[in-house]
């Protein structure tokens, strides 16, 4: 029975993990309506931001999200503004994907240059210290993770239901072309959101950063499974991304401890497709809207 | 009068093509991943091979002639295919050396094999590189066997004895990243393992990119495992070895296998002290028993002078200790004619404990070092020290409590 609990506890924790790295992606891939590839690439921009920050400057990791958000949310609106934007008009959408994964490549290889394969190591300041609750063992930086992320979750859900800003976000998301002739600024309203899912990123990097060793590849060991948990939430909605993101995680630790290591993908993404398949737009996916033809 | 002329004309040429043949140099290939994601370690390797070429040239190059050393960059298995018939083609090198990638070097060496292009090996593990029967290529490195045999006799010869524990006593359990890497290291283990009576428990395999282990630790733990085998890249490395503290596994030895477990930044990253007495295995290190590995002081001389500082990994050692044998080889041969140069190589035969890197050369099946072999290495104090087998050894074995 302890062993169940902390298989499950591991698991909800692993949930944790991804529902903060995939946030971000869900804003962008759901209303912006952009396939970014280059959200692994941005995880580690933050993620070496980190580093750099509590190296050289002596701060605790966490004390690092004053500048990392901003800077990762810039970066976001850059990135919408310089290489979405004019891509946007083009015939095929496709362009987009090609053009985000050139971001990813460019990105990598500009780490390597920079900072070379090897690992960083962001100092844990103690994140890395296991806590016992009963039976069960928790690391300190996890329980910071797992509460960032729900409460990360709750705050946009208010954000885009409650504020004038997240209604007309929504309503870009509904019908771009009705959203328009309402008097909403949409290209200005995709720069807000590719920069707010960046921003998330940025927050999930300072957090991530005390537990992981940051290195150029660093983004493609949280990317795919990014983005099967935006896609099994359903686009675009937070609080699914979030659902997805710990079935995803408790799937993969029981998976791994009851069924076999090496069966974790088998069974994970064995539930996601079932999943699709009986729900194609996903748990908590709307009507598919057509709104990207305008 | 006319004949004078065509005669003069003849020994003139005759002259000039004698000259260039007397002063031009050798060119070989050196095939390494120079960009990219393996860039670090590519380079490293290089380095070994350029410092003994400084030195062959230095005491009279090879047959006379200087060597000279044109770079290929192989970026991806691709490009390693493109460089090589660059090589070849263009730049007419006698021989190519190469490539620290097993599947940049497998790509490769199929265009020298085809072109009848002798390819020297100098760091690839993978046992496909010369299980393939090619007559062109050679092996100076040890393999993946290799590895997992300096694993198992480890555990026989030192882990189970310093534990008071008969081989069939101790719990083995084995788990490795899942591609072909992985997969053929732990495949060897299991084999050797069963061969040695040893009690494999458990063997599991898990994508290199996962960002979770602790339902593989949860399990060898419950099942009660002594002895963890671990073949890895560097962050699955260190993400077993934190997991493993931290969920208070502690087996009586954790013996990993190459890059993962060797280099520096992750024992930087694993934290010194719970790094300490894992084990290892991997090309010779530099915290070696010196007597074993004749020439290793001046290796490292020559290193600082030219790079400066001391070397990232064992890679440039067992690069260097390749070519070196290579190299003073060929210098006997008459020519550099491939079937020259592969039957002069075949029959090198240096003995063990006088090389740099400790082991011996000479080419046995598929061209293949027999002599090479790997070595044990322990974390101590946050250092990387020689601990296996004993005539190679810098330190005594620590064990746990």
């Amino acid at each position: 029975m302890d062993v169940f609990l902390q298989v499950v506890v591991n698991g909800l924790l692993l949930g944790g993990l991804f529902a903060i790295t995939s946030v971000g992606l869900t804003l962008i891939f759901g209303i912006v309506k952009v396939v970014n590839f280059a959200h692994g690439e941005f995880l580690m921009i933050g993620m070496y931001a980190t580093f750099l920050i509590t190296t050289r400057l002596g701060m605790h990791p966490y004390a690092a999200v004053a500048a990392v958000v901003p800077l990762l949310f810039v970066l976001g609106m850059m990135t919408q503004k310089f290489l979405i934007e004019p891509l946007m008009s083009a015939r095929n959408h496709d362009i987009q994907i090609f053009a985000t994964v050139g971001l990813s490549t460019a990105l990598i290889n500009l780490a390597l240059l920079l900072f070379g394969a090897d690992i960083a190591t962001t100092p844990a300041y103690g994140l890395r210290t296991a806590v016992e609750v009963g039976p069960v063992r928790m690391l300190v930086g996890q329980i910071v993770m797992f509460g960032v992320a729900a409460a990360l979750v709750i705050g946009l859900h208010l954000f885009l239901q409650r504020t004038q800003a997240g209604r007309g976000i929504r309503a870009v998301a509904q019908n771009r072309a009705a959203a328009q002739l309402m008097g909403i600024n949409v290209s200005r309203v995709y720069m807000i959101t590719f920069g707010l899912g960046a921003a998330c990123v940025g927050l999930a990097a300072t957090l991530v950063a005390p537990l992981y060793p940051t290195s150029p590849g660093i983004g493609t060991y949280f990317v795919l499974t990014a983005f099967v948990v935006v896609v099994l939430g359903g686009l675009g909605s937070i609080g699914g991304a979030f659902l997805g993101a710990m079935i995803i995680g408790l799937i993969d630790s029981l998976a791994g401890f009851y069924i076999g290591s090496d069966m974790r993908e088998v069974a994970v993404f064995g539930v996601f497709l079932l999943i699709l398949i009986l729900r194609p737009q996903g748990l908590f996916g709307g009507r598919q809207t057509l709104s990207h033809v305008s | 009068m006319k004949l004078t002329h065509l005669l003069k004309t003849t020994v003139a040429a005759g002259a000039l093509l004698g000259a260039q043949a007397a002063y031009a140099d050798v060119t070989f290939g050196a095939l390494y991943p120079f960009s990219g994601q393996l860039a670090l370690l590519g380079e490293e390797s290089a380095r070994g091979l350029e410092l003994a070429v400084d030195e062959i040239n230095v005491a009279g190059g090879v047959q006379g002639e200087q060597v000279v050393l044109e770079r290929g960059d192989a970026v991806d298995n691709n490009q390693a295919i493109g460089e090589a018939r660059r090589l070849i083609s263009r730049e007419g090198v006698k021989a190519i050396f190469g490539t620290y990638s097993s599947s940049r070097s497998i790509a490769a060496s199929q265009v020298a094999e085809l072109s009848g292009i002798p390819y020297f090996e100098l760091g690839a593990v993978a046992d496909e590189v010369t299980g393939r029967g090619l007559k062109y290529l050679f092996r100076v490195n040890p393999t993946a066997e290799d590895m997992a045999a300096t694993i198992i006799d480890m555990i026989v010869d030192k882990v189970g004895p310093m534990n008071d524990k008969a081989p069939e006593d101790l719990k083995i359990g084995i788990i490795y990243e899942d591609s072909s890497y992985g997969t053929s290291v732990s495949g060897h283990e299991q084999a050797m393992a069963k061969e040695a009576g040893l009690n494999v428990v458990t063997s599991q395999a898990y994508p290199a990119s996962t960002v979770d282990l602790s339902s593989v630790v949860l399990d060898l733990k419950q099942r009660g495992v002594d002895v963890v085998l671990q073949t890895s890249y560097q962050n699955d490395s260190v993400l077993f070895l934190q997991q493993a503290h931290e969920a208070g596994f502690q087996p009586l030895a954790i013996i990993g296998g190459g890059g993962g477990y060797s280099t520096q930044p992750t024992a930087d990253a694993v934290g010194h002290d719970i790094i300490d007495g894992v084990l290892d295995t991997d090309f010779t290190q530099y915290i070696v028993n010196k007597d074993f590995t004749p020439g290793i002081d001046d290796f490292l001389a020559a290193y600082d002078a030219k790079y400066g500082g001391e070397p990232r990994s064992g890679h440039s050692l067992t690069n260097y200790v390749g070519a070196m044998a290579i190299l003073t080889a060929l210098n006997e041969a008459d020519g550099f004619e491939p079937d020259t140069i592969i039957e002069t190589v075949s029959a090198i035969d240096i003995p063990e404990g006088t090389t740099a890197a400790g082991y011996g050369v000479k080419f046995g099946e598929n061209n293949q070092n027999e002599r090479a072999r790997m070595m044990g290495l322990q974390w101590q104090d946050g250092k990387l020290v020689t601990v296996y087998p004993d005539d190679a050894a810098a330190a005594e074995m620590r064990i746990k409590n």
